[in-house]
Parts: C-alpha cells; sequence; structure tokens
C-alpha cells in the first residue's frame, strides 16, 4: 500500500481531516463566529481576547462615499474581508500620504507593504469588490473590515521581509496540538502566505522553539531573503500564545480549530482570526503528522480542564 | 450508527441490481434494447440525355430483404408518377418543356440479408401467366445455340429437378466464365470464356430459361463501404440473377458468388433489366447514385417499450419509456449526470484533482455533449481567456463585481451569436436550443480563476484549470459509450445504486493520491532524519 508511511507517520489526510475531526467536532452553528471576523471580534471583546482594532465595520456600498474623511485619523491599516480566507483579498496599507496645497488635502496616496501605491478611487474599488463577496468563502455579498495595523516585534526583523509573522496554533478539543510560525518572504510578496512561498516554521510546542522550517515543501534552514539561520529561533510569550489559542476553543466552541496569533512589540501574543477548516500543511512545516497527537487527546486528555491546565497537558505531551 | 449506514448503503446499492435480476431472468426483459439494423440514406439522380418532355427511372421498392422508407421525389418543376408492379417500380417525370435538369429520388433503405437453405427439388411444369415472360429466350445466334447445346449436353446432362439444373448452371457460369468487363456479348463469351458481370448474369438467364426455369436479371447497386462512404464515391449498376424455385424468388449472383443468398450490402433497384435496359443504358441517361449508412434510432425503443409494457409489473408503470420522446431524449442525457458525479467525487475525494466550484466540470462535460468536444473545449478556452483578460481591462473602471461578472456575461452571449453567425456548419448546435446554457453558469466561475491566478499564481490555476478538464473530459467520455446511456435509461433505479457508492465515496477517510505526492518531502525528510540518528 502506497499511503503505508504517511499512515505510520501518522499524517492526517484531507478526507479524514472533514471525516473524523471537522464534521464530528466543529458544529455548523458555530461556524459563522470563526467565519466572520466581526463577530470574532465581538465575541472576542466579551472574553476579553484582545484582537486588532477595528477602525471601520463597511457593510454598503453606501458608506465608501466619504471614505476618505473617516480615515483621517489614522496613519495605516489593514482592509480585509469579514468573510475571507486564506488571507484573500487582505491589503495592507502602512503608510498614508496626504498631499495638501494651500493648507488643504488635495490627494490621499495609500502605500501599501509591498510599497506600492493606491489611490482613494483604488481602495474604494478594492472594498466594493470584498462588499460584492469577491473574496468570501461563499460568494456571497460580504463585509469590509478596516482594522489597526499590527506592528512587527522586533524578534522578527531578521526573520521576515514585508509583512507581519503569524503563528498557527492547531487546537483540538482546547487543547493545542502543534504550532507553525508563518514568516513572510520576497517570494511570497510580503504575506504569511504558505501557497505563496512564506516560510513555515514548525514550532516545539513545549518551548516555542524552531524545530524545523520549510517553503513549499523544501527543508530550509536560513530565511532566504535576510539569510539568518532560522532553526534555533525561539519565540517569547509562548505560554501566552497557547493559552490565547486554547481560549479560543471556549470562545467559539469548535473541537478543531485553527488560531492565527500575532505578536505585537507593546500588547504581546493577540488573536488575528480564527479558521474552522485549517490547513494540513502545519505537518510539514513540523515534519510531523497530526494524526497521533489527536488521538492522544481524544483518548487521554481530561475533559472540562482550565485553559492554562489543558496547555500545561499540551507542552507536556508533544 | 455505522451499523444503520452500512445497512443502508448495502439496501441501496444491492436493491436495484437484485431489480436487474429481477427484470432479466423473471420478466425475461433484456437490461438494453436491441440494436436496430443500420439503415442506409440513398440519393440517387438523373439527367436524360437529348430532349424529352418525360423521362422514367427505377427507384427501389420494398421486397424480400429491403424496406424502402421516407421515399422523396423532387417534383417542383415535374409532374411524377409511379408505377409499380408487384415487383418493381419506375418512377416518370413529366414537364410541359424539355426536362433540362437533374432529378432526383432519395428514401432511406433498410437492407437485411437474403439467404434460402436446402431449396427443395423442382419438378414444377407449368407456371402462372405472369411468369411466362420470365421464360422466353432471346433470340441469339444460331452457332451460339449450337455451343449452348453443346454445354448443356456436357454440365446438364441427366438432371432432372430445376433446383439441381439452376446450380449447375450456376457453377458452370460462376466458375467458367472469367470476369472481363471489355466483352459484352453472349457471342464472345461463348468462344472466350470471359465476360462483363452483365452478360454473365445474361448468359445465366439464357440457359435458366432454356431449361424452363422462370428467370430475370436484376438490376442493383453495390452499398459503400466506410471508406467510399467518407470519399462520397458515386455507385454504379451492376447485376445478378433471380430464378424461381419453389414457388418464390431466388437470388442467385454469380459474379460474386452467392447462391440463394444475397448479403445485405446489395440494394435492388430493379427486377426485370429487361424491362429497362434501355431506360438505364448511358446512351439514354447520366445517373448517379450515392449511399450513407445513417445511424438513427440505433436502439429499438418501440419494441423494446412493447415489451416493458407487456410485463404489466411495477416497472412498466415506471418505464421512463413510456415519455414522450422529446423528454426520453433529455433523461438519455440527464441520466448520466449521477455516473459523471461518481467520476467527479472518484476524482476529487479519492484522487484529489483540483477542480474550479463543485460542479464545473459536469458542466463543461454537458457543454461538450451539446456541441462537440473540439468545440466546447475551444470556446471554453476563449471564455477563459476573457475572464482573465477582462481583469486587466475592466479593473481600470472600478465597477462592483456583480455588473462586472454580468458584462463577462455577456461578453460570452456575444461571442456566441459571432460565431453563429459566421459558422458555416450550424449543425451541430442549431438543433439543441439549450446547448449553451451549461457555458453560461461556468463563466460565473471565471471570475474565481482570475481571483486564483492573482492570489495563488499561475501554476495552481493551471493546476485547477487542467484537473477541471481532465474530469470534464474523463465525463464527455462516457457519452461516448451508447451502450451506458441507453443502461442507464432503461433501468433508472441504478440512481440509487450510485447514492449507495456515492455514501461510500462519503465515508473514505484515507488518504488521496494526491497527497502521497504532497507529503512525499516530509516522508523523506522524515526518513533522512530517521538515519542520522541511528
Amino acid at each position: 500500500m502506497i499511503f503505508k508511511e504517511l499512515e505510520e507517520l501518522g499524517i492526517l489526510g484531507i478526507n479524514n481531516r472533514v471525516g473524523r475531526y471537522i464534521l464530528r467536532h466543529n458544529k455548523r452553528e458555530y461556524y459563522p463566529l470563526v467565519d466572520d471576523k466581526v463577530l470574532t471580534a465581538k465575541r472576542a471583546a466579551a472574553w476579553g481576547i484582545a484582537m486588532p482594532e477595528n477602525y471601520l465595520v463597511i457593510e454598503n456600498y453606501g458608506s465608501l462615499k466619504n471614505l476618505h474623511l473617516k480615515i483621517n485619523d489614522y496613519d495605516s491599516f489593514v482592509i480585509k474581508p469579514a468573510n475571507g480566507s486564506q488571507g484573500n483579498g487582505i491589503i495592507v496599507i502602512k503608510e498614508i500620504v496626504r498631499e495638501y496645497v494651500e493648507g488643504k488635502p488635495e490627494r490621499i496616496l495609500f502605500r501599501r507593504s509591498n510599497d506600492k501605491l493606491m489611490d482613494i478611487e483604488e481602495v474604494k474599488h478594492h472594498i466594493s469588490g470584498i462588499l460584492s463577496g469577491l473574496y468570501s468563502l461563499s460568494g456571497q455579498s460580504d463585509t469590509a473590515i478596516i482594522q489597526a495595523k499590527i506592528d512587527k516585534h522586533p524578534i522578527f526583523d531578521n526573520y521576515s521581509f514585508g509583512g507581519i509573522p503569524d503563528i498557527r496554533v492547531i487546537v483540538f478539543e482546547g487543547y493545542p496540538v502543534m504550532s507553525m510560525v508563518r514568516l513572510p518572504t520576497k517570494s511570497s510578496d510580503g504575506r504569511a502566505n504558505l501557497h505563496q512561498g512564506a516560510i513555515g516554521a514548525g514550532l516545539n510546542l513545549s518551548n516555542g522553539w524552531v524545530n524545523n522550517a520549510v517553503i513549499r515543501n523544501q527543508v530550509i534552514e536560513t530565511h532566504p531573503d535576510t539569510g539568518h539561520q532560522i532553526l534555533g529561533l525561539k519565540l517569547p510569550f509562548w505560554t501566552e500564545i497557547l493559552e490565547l489559542a486554547a481560549r479560543c476553543y471556549d470562545m467559539v466552541g469548535l473541537g478543531y480549530l485553527g488560531a492565527d496569533i500575532v505578536l505585537t512589540p507593546d500588547q504581546g501574543p493577540i488573536l488575528l482570526e480564527l479558521n474552522a477548516r485549517p490547513g494540513l500543511a502545519i505537518q510539514i512545516a513540523n515534519l510531523a503528522g497530526l494524526v497521533p497527537r489527536l488521538e492522544k487527546i481524544r483518548k487521554d486528555a481530561p475533559k472540562d480542564l482550565l485553559s492554562s491546565q489543558r496547555v500545561e497537558f499540551s507542552m507536556k505531551h508533544f | 450508527m455505522r451499523k444503520l449506514i452500512i445497512f443502508i448503503t448495502a439496501l441501496l446499492i444491492l436493491t436495484p441490481l437484485g431489480m436487474l435480476v429481477y427484470k432479466s431472468q423473471v420478466l425475461d426483459l433484456s437490461l438494453i434494447p436491441q440494436m436496430v439494423d443500420d439503415v442506409w440514406n440513398v440519393h440517387m439522380s438523373m439527367k436524360p440525355k437529348g430532349d424529352l418532355t418525360a423521362f422514367s427511372f427505377p427507384i427501389p421498392k420494398s421486397g424480400p430483404g429491403i424496406k424502402v422508407s421516407d421515399e422523396k421525389v423532387r417534383s417542383k418543376d415535374f409532374l411524377v408518377f409511379m408505377d409499380a408492379n408487384s415487383d418493381s417500380k419506375l418512377a416518370t417525370w413529366s414537364s410541359k418543356e424539355f426536362i433540362k435538369r437533374r432529378v432526383s429520388f432519395s428514401a432511406r433503405i433498410d437492407l437485411k440479408p437474403l439467404m434460402y437453405k436446402n431449396i427443395p427439388k423442382d419438378f414444377t411444369e407449368s407456371y402462372p401467366k405472369g411468369l411466362e415472360v420470365y421464360l422466353e429466350v432471346p433470340k441469339l445466334l444460331p452457332e451460339d445455340v449450337a455451343a449452348i447445346e453443346l454445354l448443356e449436353g456436357a454440365i446438364l446432362e441427366g438432371t432432372e429437378d430445376k433446383t439441381s439444373l439452376v446450380r449447375k448452371i450456376y457453377y458452370y457460369v460462376e466458375e467458367e466464365i472469367q470476369r472481363n468487363t471489355a466483352i459484352k456479348t453472349i457471342h464472345e463469351t461463348l468462344n472466350s470464356g470471359k465476360g462483363s458481370p452483365l452478360i454473365k448474369a445474361k448468359l445465366f438467364n439464357i440457359m435458366a430459361r432454356r431449361k424452363g426455369v422462370p428467370s430475370r436479371i436484376v438490376v442493383m447497386v453495390r452499398m459503400p463501404d466506410s471508406k467510399q462512404q467518407k470519399e462520397k464515391t458515386k455507385l454504379r449498376f451492376t447485376f445478378a440473377n433471380e430464378v424461381f424455385l419453389s414457388n418464390r424468388w431466388v437470388p442467385i449472383d454469380t459474379n460474386r458468388g452467392y447462391f440463394a443468398e444475397r448479403p445485405d450490402n446489395f440494394m435492388v433497384v430493379h427486377r426485370n433489366y429487361e424491362e429497362v435496359e434501355k431506360i438505364i443504358s448511358k446512351k439514354a441517361v447520366s445517373y448517379s447514385i450515392q449511399a450513407e449508412r445513417a445511424r438513427i434510432n440505433r436502439y429499438n425503443k418501440a419494441e423494446f417499450k412493447k415489451a416493458v409494457l407487456k410485463t404489466d409489473s411495477i416497472f412498466s408503470r415506471f418505464s421512463l419509456y413510456r415519455l414522450p420522446l422529446p423528454l426520453q431524449t433529455m433523461f438519455t442525457t440527464i441520466l448520466l449526470i449521477p455516473v459523471g458525479t461518481l467520476v467527479l467525487c472518484l476524482a476529487r475525494n479519492i484522487i484529489g484533482i483540483p477542480t474550479f466550484g463543485m460542479f464545473t466540470p459536469i458542466l463543461l462535460t454537458l457543454f461538450f455533449k451539446e456541441t462537440s468536444f473540439g468545440f466546447g473545449l475551444l470556446f471554453f478556452m476563449v471564455v477563459v481567456l476573457i475572464g482573465i483578460g477582462q481583469r486587466y481591462v475592466l479593473d481600470k473602471f472600478y465597477l462592483l463585481a456583480v455588473p462586472r461578472m454580468s458584462i463577462i456575461l455577456t461578453f460570452v452571449i456575444m461571442l456566441m451569436i459571432v460565431y453563429s453567425l459566421t459558422a458555416a456548419d450550424l449543425t451541430s448546435i442549431s438543433q439543441k436550443h439549450l446547448a449553451f446554457f451549461p457555458i453560461v453558469i461556468v463563466t460565473t466561475n471565471i471570475e474565481r480563476l482570475s481571483i486564483m491566478l492573482t492570489e495563488e499564481g499561475l501554476l495552481n490555476t493551471l493546476k485547477t484549470l487542467v484537473g477541471t478538464l481532465v474530469i470534464a473530459i474523463l465525463g464527455f467520455s462516457l457519452y461516448s459509450i451508447p451502450e451506458l446511456e441507453m443502461f442507464m435509461f432503461t433501468n433508472p433505479e441504478l440512481l440509487f445504486t450510485i447514492v449507495g457508492l456515492l455514501i461510500l465515496i462519503g465515508k473514505y477517510k484515507g488518504y488521496r493520491l494526491s497527497e502521497f505526492i504532497r507529503f512525499r518531502d516530509l516522508v523523506r525528510q522524515k526518513k533522512k532524519l530517521a538515519g542520522e540518528s541511528k
């Protein structure tokens, strides 16, 4: 059987993920809580889970009219679809260039994270694309969020090109089971998206050390753009990161969950978004299969523990 | 729960199979209707030589081994009347002016092989009046008569019954007279032992009649083989005989060696050459005959319907054969869609081929089916290009997504109009009013393609595009198996089996074949690490 090796390593395949874990442990009714980032933010606020501030939630085309006035107070922001997936439709504006003629604002330009400039019409166009459902999971009309841009934590200065790295934690029945940090590269256009060539660096769950790193499927040791050794990078706030992820289970009630967490320079770890169908590439980043860990939780993990106790269990066993 | 699922699945899969067994064993129905023999579309066109206001030509008539239907005689400028006796038929075109244009006849002809085994000995002495004409021996030169008498003495001596006589004459003419199209008189043939097909038929005719066996020369056409059909080869008249033995006309062909047999690639046009000799001679007429196999109505649905209704079982009540024909045609196509989804599910969930949208491949399959594969593929590619290209053009206009999609859709429809107006051959699409509907739906997925292109790069997009096409082609190939179409149409209860199989695929939790490739590097790395640590 050609799949024998995959089985021995405990690799989780798509069919198994959907059939045995997602369908059984994720109740459909809770999906909107993670699929709609506006709902996630509301729920998170109630639970005291830190997320980036939503400056504006745009629900209809009418509110695009005075967009330039509404964003007057901000110097940077991120535009994202409330129901997007895989980072699609997200635009990061790292600087707003306002040109004044005789003291009056004449023209506003937006500098994206990849240094391309957009004018207000292009921004509005992008937002209206989001509203009409271009990037939403179901293709139905959507809401656009204008969100505070997160700054990069200094620890990533040598490990990231362009955008902000994010930390993905797979949480099963409230227990963190596997984690990786996604480091943007030049070829991923500064995005933390593995499809586009970002680095996936597997993290040792017990201490937050990077124990392996891949680009697409290739194992690497140094960051291709900065040349820095990736193995040996240790994430700060590790326990806090895992606890944040574990609490997300209590918050949305999904048994099989991917929590995307970013490290801010000032607030520590905050939740960026949740995912009810987290991908399987994390196994390649960790050079490890998910199945043994998931089964360990299913068989041995006690129920009704506090999030901190669950994190303790995970750090001990994985 | 698990047991319940297994039970339901087994029930779904096995019940229809049981029904099939019941239908074939107990009700004695075949599982698909019998094939109907292919028929021929025959087209003849003639023009008389010389100034004539009326002109006749033999046309095929139904009889043993031949069934003529859908006769069409072009008659706009002519008065046409038919003159038929029990064996043959003449069409006569007449006009007030000289006939200067070609006249034509076309019909659908169903040919069946004829074969008479064990013809009994025939000692008939006298024949009805109508047959006397077939006993008249044509006038011959005295020396030819002498030569024939000599022959008869040599080969027929002592033979009494007419069946045996005919057989001996047949063997002689068939084997001893070599085919030579240059030799065109009885006299030459008797001297040289060679003769054209017509002369061989004439010689046989004379010898049979001299022995009191009613005999005639039939005018026929050998149907073209598939290569000739492709090349639209013009067919010529050729000749054989029929003799009246034990009360029926028995075919004899001394040229191609058939005794009491006529294969189904010969179409008889007239059964008495002597009557039409002048009419069909090269001096009188220029004619052209073409024939093509028509594969219409390959299955004898009508007969099958009767058989189903006769069983008076639950199957006859729920048979799709009860539906009016257009609906039947529709369901023949539609019933393969679930089979297609089976292919789709296998490809996606077991193999792991990526596709655009869930049912785009199926819609493409239908599009291919309704138009043609080559055209469908081309059209799809053009739609894809429009979908990608519009982003570069329409992006500058800052249009909202829905109107933008609608514009692409409108473009695609314009494209169809342009195609329809310029295409030379519309037969492939004109009769199928919904042919383009699937592509219209597919178009709505094209926007996702262009997003994918920007978000996930060219390689992933191409993979998905190719995956979609591969599944569409697999689905399309199902339609090239007419038996499968017929099988599903005849036994629609198999849909339950498909549902059962879909449940099985739905419960499959193993790896996809594509994951073998996806995690290949992981396995390799893991092995390497294991090797190092040892």
